[in-house]
């Protein structure tokens, strides 16, 4: 067994164990990095295929994107720290048979496909020079359909996900129900531009209840307050 | 054009004497800049540093409450870790380049990237507020100045029809990349600031969190996260001095002196910029890489192009 051996025998056991620990580990943060690890084992693989600007790139490439995975995620969550244990895992079903499925082809395309055997038909002299010439040649019409079609993919989906806002369509004026039928949006709006007033407010009850009561009999209508935050029990809007 | 091997032994000794000696005249400078800075005759006190680093070796561990106690601990080692990784990758001379490869930039690129992941799993696996919003700042930032970074290493990379270090420098005999590419240098800088918070960039443990990621850090973690910080500035001064400022070129003195004096001159930019910028606003900073800086970018990378095309 040379070195290259072992060096491929253990970057192949970090891929997998930590490939598996992403659906083992129970904090968002933890599973993203724990599959950017198994993403630098599979680099380093590359590497070791003399595959230098495949294996530097895909590490460079998957640090980035696992970081804005990260960070997406867990802005969209309501556990920022992604510490705190959770559930990982949905829909085990599908994704046990889509695994297996893809795993099946994966396979198949590895046991079936002739790859050479003859040394005379492997090394260019400059791979990255041939990647380059495939790329911006032979290739170039496929890869350059798959990033325009990816690009369009990703402003559909943000502009598909963005229309549908949490109390209705976001091109419909998306706004929080009343606190009570009928009333008035709850939540926090943001002051107006040309210069809404600012009111002191008190931090007991009857002050925010006298603040709302002038507000309502000024009727300016500005609505720059957090009439959520006012909302103690046995008060109402007058 | 490819040198000759260098053999592991000498290699190692180059890459970890060179940022450890390296690191410590960084802090040295870096205490410099601050004295002037704050109008005080600088002080070269070359042994606090030193006296630094064994007082932390000795202080007490601090906790929290239920960190993720390994990351807690592999974070700022592998700050260092891709410190060294990155200034291996420079060459010294035509012939002592410890790790040559032939993608330098990309390896750079990784080096980057995996650097602003280490910082920010340092903030996170604190499990405390402050470090986690010095994380998240700095990884927010840290995303969009790495694209700059990007566009700036291939427009230097793009006279040289190489992606190898030592290519590039060698590309740079008749003119430095600092003087055929203005944008290059000053754009550079500004994201060294980023990967390495200083000055404008300076978002992970600044004194406005109270230390920021680092702020629930203490004893021997805390030394080789500061450690990191200067050796990171001085694997990227070193890859400033070769992707811009010729590298081991010059005449006279042989090549690792140049190089030597090049990264100082780098370093001293860095501190002095650092301690005399003033830090940004998060808000304020993305728009100005966003906006600003990247476009820039573009534009240099679009006259490059169009220079070697010619």
């Amino acid at each position: 067994m040379t070195g290259a051996d072992l060096a491929f025998w253990t970057l192949a056991a970090i891929a997998v164990i930590t490939g598996w620990r992403v659906f083992r580990t129970d904090s968002m943060v933890r599973a993203t990095f724990f599959l950017l690890t198994s993403f630098v084992a599979v680099g380093a693989i590359l590497l070791l295929l003399a595959a230098s600007y495949l294996g530097f790139a895909l590490i460079f490439m998957m640090a980035v994107e696992m970081t804005v995975m990260a960070l997406f995620m867990v802005m969209y969550m309501m556990n920022p720290a992604g510490l705190n244990p959770m559930n990982m895992i949905h829909q085990p079903g599908t994704a046990v048979a889509a695994g297996v499925g893809v795993g099946a082809v994966l396979a198949a395309v590895a046991l079936w496909v002739p790859f050479p055997h003859s040394a005379a038909a492997v090394p260019p002299s400059d791979p990255i020079a041939a990647l380059g010439h495939e790329l911006l040649g032979g290739s170039m019409l496929v890869f350059e359909s798959a990033g325009v079609t990816l690009l369009a993919a990703m402003i559909g989906s943000v502009v598909l996900s963005s229309r549908a806002g949490r109390y209705g369509a976001a091109d419909e004026g998306s706004l929080p129900p009343g606190l009570e039928p009928g009333g008035e949006p709850a939540g926090r709006r943001p002051a107006p531009a040309d210069g809404g007033h600012t009111h002191m407010h008190m931090g007991d009850g009857t002050g925010g209840h006298m603040d709302m009561a002038m507000d309502r009999g000024g009727g300016d209508g500005s609505g720059d307050h957090d009439h959520g935050g006012h909302a103690a029990p046995g008060e109402g809007p007058a | 054009m490819n040198p000759a091997p260098v053999p592991p032994a000498l290699a190692v000794a180059v890459i970890v004497g060179g940022l450890g000696l390296g690191a410590w005249v960084f802090v040295l400078l870096d205490r410099a800049a601050t004295d002037l800075v704050s109008g005080r005759r600088p002080s070269v006190r070359p042994l606090a540093p030193l006296r630094r680093a064994a007082f932390l070796l000795v202080q007490q561990r601090a906790e929290t409450e239920r960190p993720d106690r390994a990351v807690w601990m592999l974070a700022p080692a592998l700050y260092v870790a891709f410190a060294a990784v990155g200034a291996a990758v420079v060459p010294w001379s035509a012939r002592l380049a410890p790790a040559d490869v032939p993608v330098g930039i990309v390896l750079w690129g990784g080096v980057e990237a995996l650097a602003i992941v280490a910082v920010f799993l340092h903030g996170w696996s604190a499990n405390a507020p402050v470090a986690l919003v010095g994380a998240y700042r700095f990884v927010a930032l840290g995303l969009c100045f790495m694209l700059v970074s990007m566009f700036v290493l291939i427009a230097a990379a793009l006279p040289a029809e190489s992606l190898r270090l030592s290519a590039i420098v060698a590309s740079q005999r008749g003119l430095w990349n600092v003087v055929r590419q203005p944008l290059g240098l000053p754009l550079f800088l500004f994201v060294g600031l980023g990967l390495t918070f200083r000055g404008p960039l300076d978002f992970a443990d600044s004194a406005d969190l109270a230390g920021g990621v680092a702020a629930e850090v203490s004893g021997p973690s805390l030394l080789v996260w500061e450690t990191g910080r200067a050796a990171m500035a001085v694997a990227f001064s070193a890859m400033a001095a070769a992707v811009f400022l010729g590298g081991w070129l010059g005449p006279w003195l042989p090549g690792p002196v140049w190089l030597g004096l090049k990264t100082l001159f780098v370093m001293a930019l860095m501190a002095g910029l650092g301690r005399s910028t003033a830090r940004l606003r998060t808000e304020s900073a993305v728009t100005l890489v966003w906006v600003g800086l990247l476009p820039l970018s573009f534009l240099g990378l679009a006259v490059v192009g169009l220079e070697v095309l010619r």
